[in-house]
């Protein structure tokens, strides 16, 4: 961290702390443990919002799971505090779970249908089971004691503090570590991350869980910090409230998170005071009409782009003059507040400031230890180098699109440590061949084993753990990633540390983190990559994005590397260089099959090619030997 | 046994209502990859609008087709102002979070104009229950059956039978494709909302001599439906007619044995039972992914 933003820290959790003491009125003082309590949550729901890219309506009834759980094991065991906190914790994450298991194994709109039904059972259910909640008339509770010393509303003010720091602590770690990578990587690419050996389904889950637990914390301080609760506090109407605060604060930000609370919790107070209202509408209107004016000026947008926001503000001002009463059109204007967030403000305040002020998004910039590599350079020799046999065998592969026949009984067998061609015109099934490898397709019929283990029915990320690691046709990098980030998505199987390591920064944990700087720095350099390390990936250049997924394959420590047209995009001294640097992975024990249409680096450089021609393999051999086949040259050249 | 025959034709009826909202969602999600989470708003303004026909004069079977006009307006507007601009930037988040939006303004707005209490929506046929099996059928009933399997079939048969029914089916199986043939995709897609909102208000006007009507009716309805896709499987025409009549079943057996309290919670429980089982649902098929 930099020196003024350590000093701004600083001041701000002293301000925090100090707030109490300095404004006695306990009305302030509850406002502002409101705003620290959604806060929580939103770090919480930012996870799964703002990094996977799911949409959580369910987090209004985990809240109230939390504050439920304290709520009645309060009264009815009179549990202390933190018993409570972290009873509630446990139990909001085993619903995140029971939630997230069945509906994130699609891709969709899934999440967001079944926790939307789950918000509504949840108050359902708290209003009919009488026996455990109280019904409708609720919970009363008192603020709880903590070591043996009853806490008053400013001293419940500082353990709620206490604990979002904490809670900012851990989110923040937590997104900064492996976890984190896997969050934004799935979002970035789902397939890539699957053959990366980062389970798509379990990290979604995994983040959804989490989520869920933030949100049981929150909800159990909630239930403190009002002193009662009841069902209807947990309505749809508060996770719409929760999702519009991470999206108006700004997602993937901790600042935005807090900002979205603080905008939560006093905007239902300013549409309350329909005086305030009209001042604060016309404000904004002559906002937009100064940013219309300042952009068309400038040239930076045109008329037709700001019409609709500038016709909406002013049709707002209007209507602050002609309503009389704020509270029955409350949740109208809620939803065109919504409406123009998500269209006109989708990078959030916090990302329409840094626009503005053109900052950049603060960047972590690990430097590595320059321990030396073991082995010279930072290619795996985790397959031995001179391991002979068979290292992977299909046998009579039927790939089946309906009618199709993509693949028709084709048999392959790659012997260890030997650069495998596979060629044939396009639409030979060369790349359904990679996927029926790689288990994004589950073949029709036949067998393959890989290591004397079959592949068939087992998901990308189990088989990309156990050693094929490959690279994607069309370039799947993880593009908001920097160049560093990606490869060590790849090193994700080195990480061992659990999610409590991540939190408490263990030795375990810093050791690996670590580690996995130096080993991704060290791929980097032997792809040529190191000083675009710092690099978001989608700025990389074409022939750079190839050579980036080679280096984030081989981060994989994989006994088999498919490489899926590699040259592709390549000027050709770069060719040159790709040749040496693809014998150089074979010297390290790395067995490599290589799509290629440049034929000059498939003779060069394989030992064995296999010519596929209408999902059927037609030739098999040295690489003369096949050039010089009959049916060869009628495949590529018609006859 | 009587009793439960009973519930069982109470059942379905409730169920046929689920699944016309839910082939709403199947239309839009054909066509675009997104549904109205607003649904519910789109049936409750219908038959709020169709009340306030009825009580001007009109007769109940002239109001209908004029409160199918105003859902395929309403359905048009969500689209254009909700979804339009999510797709064009390919937001996920942006289609749920606008059609949730506008949902609470239709349901605000109705609030304001109609009020926050229920109103009683005049029974169109006697009220006078008919035996059946042994049991107490509604006239009614019977009506929102058969009304709502003639709309399903009706909008499956445009699809397959006519020019404009095969540019949606084109713009559901490939929309770059449909497009480069010189389908507008873009208004193939407003119209398939315009639809889809169209089924659901005529779903209102169904159901609401039923139950009581109101600004709040549409929300759990809505809900409901969700499960009911999902259950039956968003591409499924037969699975949404099943896996309503099993959800309107499960519902109206639970809400007499155990308690009407508990008789929405079959729903949300049949839903992660099926999602865990069989996630394209009981009558979907699953789609391969290409890469």
């Amino acid at each position: 961290m930099k020196r003024s933003h350590l000093l701004l820290a600083i001041v701000a959790i002293a301000a925090l702390l100090l707030f109490p003491i300095g404004i006695a009125n306990p009305y302030y003082i509850h406002l502002l443990e409101t705003i620290m309590i959604y806060a929580i949550l939103l770090f919480g729901l930012d996870i799964v919002v703002g990094y996977t890219g799911q949409v959580s309506l369910g987090h209004a009834g985990l809240f109230g799971v939390g504050a439920y759980t304290a709520g009645v094991l309060v009264t009815t065991l009179g549990a202390p505090l933190m018993l409570a906190l972290i009873a509630s914790i446990g139990v909001t994450a085993v619903f995140g779970a029971l939630l997230a298991l069945p509906a994130l194994r699609l891709t969709g709109p899934y999440l967001a249908m079944v926790t939307l039904a789950f918000g509504t059972i949840v108050q359902i259910l708290i209003n009919e089971m009488t026996f455990l909640t109280g019904g409708p008339m609720g919970i009363t509770l008192t603020k709880p004691p903590l070591f043996g010393h009853k806490l008053d509303e400013r001293e419940f003010f500082w353990v709620v503090a206490v604990l979002l720091l904490l809670s900012l602590i851990v989110v923040h770690r937590v997104l900064r570590s492996h976890l984190g990578r896997a969050f934004e990587a799935l979002r970035g690419s789902p397939v890539a991350s699957d053959c990366m050996g980062v389970s798509v389904y379990r990290y979604k889950v995994y983040a959804f869980v989490i989520s869920a637990g933030f949100a049981g914390l929150a909800g159990s301080l909630y239930a403190y910090s009002e002193q009662y609760i009841s069902p209807n506090s947990y309505n749809f109407e508060l996770t719409v409230l929760f999702l519009l605060a991470v999206i108006m604060g700004g997602r993937k930000s901790r600042i935005g998170s807090m900002l979205g609370a603080a905008i939560i919790v006093l905007l239902p107070k300013l549409l309350d005071d329909v005086e305030m209202f009209r001042y604060v509408s016309v404000g904004l209107a002559v906002l937009v009409g100064i940013t219309t004016v300042v952009g068309i000026h400038r040239g930076r947008t045109t008329v037709r782009q700001m019409a609709i926001p500038l016709v909406g503000s002013i049709a707002l001002a209007g209507l602050s003059f002609w309503l009389q009463t704020m509270t029955d059109w409350r949740l109208s204007i809620f939803g065109v507040i919504m409406l123009f967030v998500v269209y006109y403000l989708q990078d959030g305040i916090v990302g329409f400031v840094r626009n503005a002020l053109n900052l950049q998004r603060p960047k972590a910039e690990p430097q590595p230890t320059g321990a030396p590599l073991k082995g010279g350079d930072a290619v795996s020799t985790a397959a031995a180098v001179d391991a002979v046999g068979e290292l992977l065998s299909a046998t009579g592969v039927l790939m089946q699109f309906g009618g199709l026949k993509a693949l028709n009984k084709v048999d392959l067998r790659i012997q260890r440590g030997t650069i495998h061609g596979l060629i044939g015109p396009n639409g030979s099934g060369k790349s359904t061949m990679m996927n029926v490898l790689t288990g994004i397709y589950v073949p029709t019929a036949g067998a393959i084993s890989f290591a004397g283990r079959s592949v068939v029915g087992r998901t990308s990320s189990d088989i990309a753990l156990s050693g094929i690691a490959r690279t994607f046709q069309n370039v799947q990098l993880f593009g908001e990633m920097t160049a560093l980030q990606n490869v060590q998505v790849g090193l994700h199987h080195s990480f061992n540390s659990k999610l409590f390591d991540v939190a408490l920064h263990t030795p375990r944990y810093l050791r690996e983190s670590r580690a996995s700087v130096d080993r991704a720095m060290g791929l980097l350099q032997f792809v040529g990559l190191a000083d675009l390390a710092f690099e978001e990936a989608r700025n990389l250049p074409y022939g750079k994005q190839r050579l980036l997924e080679i280096a984030r394959a081989l981060a994989l420590d994989p006994q088999l590397l498919l490489l899926d047209e590699p040259a592709a995009g390549l000027t050709a001294p770069d060719i040159k260089e790709l040749i040496t640097f693809i014998r150089k992975i074979r010297e390290h024990g790395v067995t490599v099959i290589l799509i290629e249409h440049h034929m000059d680096v498939v003779m060069s450089i394989c030992d064995t090619v296999s010519v596929l021609d209408f999902g059927q393999k037609i030739a098999e051999g040295v690489p003369a030997a096949v050039q010089a086949d009959e049916k060869v040259i009628e495949a590529y050249l018609g006859g | 046994m009587q009793i439960l025959t009973q519930l069982i034709f109470s059942g379905i009826a409730l169920g046929m209502i689920y699944a016309v909202i839910a082939f709403g969602y199947q239309l839009t999600f054909a066509t675009s990859d997104t549904l109205n989470f607003g649904q519910g708003d789109a049936l409750m303004l219908g038959a709020l609008v169709g009340l306030s026909l009825v009580t001007l004069g009109l007769n109940y079977w002239l109001m209908i087709p004029l409160v199918c006009l105003f859902g395929a307006f309403q359905g048009a507007v969500v689209e254009r102002i909700g979804v339009r601009p999510a797709i064009k930037i390919k937001s996920e988040f942006g289609w749920i979070m606008s059609t949730i939006a506008l949902g609470i303004i239709f349901k605000n707005v109705a609030e304001n104009v109609w009020g926050r209490d229920d109103l009683k929506f005049p029974s169109p046929l006697p009220e006078a229950p008919m035996k059946f099996l042994g049991a107490n059928v509604l006239p009614m009933e019977v009506l929102v059956v058969i009304g709502a399997v003639l709309m399903m079939l009706a909008v499956e048969f445009f699809n397959r039978k006519t020019i404009y029914g095969k540019a949606v089916v084109a713009t559901f199986n490939d929309r770059d494709a449909a497009k480069l043939m010189g389908i507008n995709t873009g208004l193939v897609i407003t119209f398939s909302y315009a639809l889809s909102s169209l089924t659901a208000a005529f779903a209102g006007v169904l159901i609401a001599p039923l139950t009581l009507t109101g600004a709040t009716m549409g929300a759990v309805l809505g809900l409901k439906a969700f499960a009911v896709a999902i259950i039956g499987g968003l591409t499924s025409g037969m699975g949404i007619i099943v896996g309503g009549i099993i959800l309107g079943i499960a519902e109206t057996t639970t809400g007499f044995y155990i308690s009407t309290g508990y008789k929405d919670v079959p729903g949300l429980v049949l839903l992660l039972i099926v999602l865990a089982v069989r996630p394209q649902g009981l009558f979907g098929k699953s789609a391969i992914k290409k890469v």
